[in-house]
């Protein structure tokens, strides 16, 4: 076809003004910050105004700075680390959950509605709930620990180097799984029922049940769930610096904390702006690695 | 097959885990009505006795700390930018779901970009527009940069879901002399309410736990959010606990009231978006 019809010129004018507003705000929201944080992270130097940086010179210090840094590798291991102890526990809770609600009960939709809660509670939130349960001397973790003999002496879970990462994924999987609970039951739901009966029918055991009807069933959606929550945790930034703000000496500092603290701490945009490119990348890589699954599920 | 028996095994597992999962919120309610002399105890009651709660702590905070403003302030970002990016990601997921263009192939990358960049950067531009424009301060540039976040996920989401609504039926409606937007509002908007319901949610819950931008573009202390607001009381010398917890119960009531309610959409609409 040479030339498209009047009708078909329409449709296609027709097509792209419905999709104007969010071509808007996505160019908004990811082209044009991405450029910026590209542009700003070849400007050298430090300044209070964002707006006079595009006046300093340009060069690779800022690259040859925070790349030659041990901080900004140990930031890298940080937040790996982060990310992996957050995810599989997550990932557990919520495939457990989303099975046990995939059943039916009585009181199932109120007590998936109790499950699903913590999701809905903002990120500065969980964190200042578990900064009180982890309280050195009047948090309740403690007492627990106290009580059932496991600890003799307090814990000072978030200003002790060895504990404070791991006091920062607990809320991190708290606020994680449901999420998974989520998009693992929408998944499982849409499982056609005959194919659980026709297994039963043929003896299979609850594990075989599991293996060959649910997982294939759930595996798509369940990566992709894993590629956002992983994107998301290895960006998130409420939950660690309402606790410990990367400390203490930089334990928590994940590389999403290490670049506010740059930008809006040591006003060294640039430097900021490099981290971020860091974090680009990286997340780039993890989801080339996972592009043949995510083909299924996005581009279809 | 016969019909089963209830099954109450089940529940008392799943009320076993629920009590589990929300011991966080819980603790936070016991200490927010808990007097401070018991709160600040070496041995705390896991579940105190009935006639030690008060609301003391309620009181207090209500009277040292602007919280009604914050959260009304809240609430007006909230719904401005759900609706806002509502409307968005319906247009778009519907054009998506509906004609070959060229973006089709961008979506899911676009998607997966949007959750690359972390808050603390992704504010740097908002805050750089923010300046220029004079709109530091404002909660309009607040709820605007709240509903781009969302647009990316919503449109996704909705596309899977308008690709489940037979075209046959705007076909028949545009026989009948609708223009096609029309179509779109008549026939498939009511038809993907589920849809829609489960997609204002999640970006309610987006934008009233946003605290990146509300930090970043809003100085003045009368036009802070509720995250602001409570990030705020950490600082103190000698956390109160108890009017924390207290801010925290109700600055988290009005997302669990609309979350409980709306929640059944949450899961039907995801459903209904991952059966293609």
């Amino acid at each position: 076809m040479r030339r498209a019809s009047p009708l078909a010129r329409a449709e296609r004018r027709f097509a792209y003004a419905l999709l104007a507003p969010a071509v808007i705000a996505v160019a908004g929201l990811i082209a044009w910050p991405m450029y910026l944080i590209v542009s700003i992270s070849f400007r050298e130097g430090r300044s209070l105004n964002f707006l006079a940086l595009r006046s300093r010179p340009l060069g690779l210090g800022n690259y040859r700075v925070v790349l030659g840094d041990p901080a900004t590798w140990h930031s890298v291991l940080v937040s790996l680390v982060y990310t992996a102890g957050t995810l599989a526990p997550a990932f557990l809770i919520g495939l457990a959950t989303a099975l046990l609600l995939n059943q039916s009960f009585p009181l199932r939709r109120w007590l998936r509605s109790a499950m699903l809660l913590p999701w809905a509670v903002p990120g500065v939130m969980v964190s200042v709930v578990f900064l009180w349960m982890f309280d050195a001397s009047f948090g309740v973790v403690n007492y627990l620990l106290r009580v059932t003999g496991i600890a003799t002496s307090d814990i000072a879970w978030y200003s002790t180097e060895s504990t404070a990462l791991f006091a920062v994924i607990v809320p991190t999987i708290w606020k994680a799984y449901p999420f998974f609970t989520l998009t693992l039951l929408a998944a499982m739901q849409s499982i056609p029922g005959h194919l659980y009966e026709a297994a039963e029918v043929d003896g299979a055991t609850a594990w075989q049940r599991f293996a060959n009807v649910t997982w294939p069933g759930i595996r798509g959606p369940a990566v992709l769930a894993l590629v956002l929550n992983g994107l998301w945790t290895f960006r998130e930034f409420d939950i660690i610096y309402a606790a410990t703000g990367g400390g203490p000496a930089k334990a928590t500092e994940t590389l999403g904390l290490r670049a506010y603290n740059e930008a809006f701490g040591y006003f060294y945009m640039g430097r900021a702006a490099v981290i971020g490119v860091l974090m680009l990348a990286l997340a780039l890589c993890a989801v080339l690695l996972a592009r043949r699954a995510l083909r299924k599920e996005f581009f279809r | 097959m016969t019909p089963r028996r209830p099954r109450y095994a089940l529940t008392a597992v799943a009320v076993a885990l629920a009590v589990v999962l929300l011991f966080p919120l819980y603790w936070m309610i016991v200490t927010a009505v808990s007097p401070t002399a018991d709160v600040l105890s070496r041995e705390p009651a896991l579940v105190p006795a009935w006639s030690r709660l008060d609301g003391a702590a309620f009181a207090t905070v209500l009277a040292r700390k602007p919280l009604l403003t914050w959260l009304a302030n809240s609430v007006a970002v909230t719904l401005g930018a759900t609706a806002l990016s509502l409307v968005i990601a319906a247009l778009a997921g519907y054009s998506l779901s509906r004609f070959r263009t060229p973006l089709q192939q961008w979506t899911g990358f676009t998607l997966l970009l949007t959750k690359m960049l972390p808050g603390s950067l992704i504010v740097i531009p908002f805050f750089i527009m923010a300046s220029t424009f004079h709109l530091i301060d404002s909660l309009f540039a607040l709820m605007l940069a709240n509903a781009a976040v969302g647009v990316p996920f919503a449109t996704w989401l909705l596309k899977g879901f308008f690709d489940g609504i037979p075209r046959e039926l705007e076909q028949a409606a545009m026989l009948d002399g609708c223009d096609h937007l029309g179509a779109f509002v008549r026939i498939v908007v009511p038809l993907a309410r589920p849809g829609l319901a489960a997609c204002a949610i999640y970006l309610a819950i987006l934008s009233w736990s946003d605290f990146v931008f509300a930090r970043t573009l809003i100085n003045d202390q009368s036009r802070w959010t509720i995250t602001t607001g409570l990030v705020s009381f950490i600082g103190e010398h000698g956390v109160d606990w108890p009017a924390l917890m207290a801010a925290g119960v109700i600055s988290l009531a009005p997302m669990v009231v609309l979350f409980v309610l709306l929640e059944p959409f949450l899961v039907s609409g995801m459903t209904a978006g991952s059966q293609r």
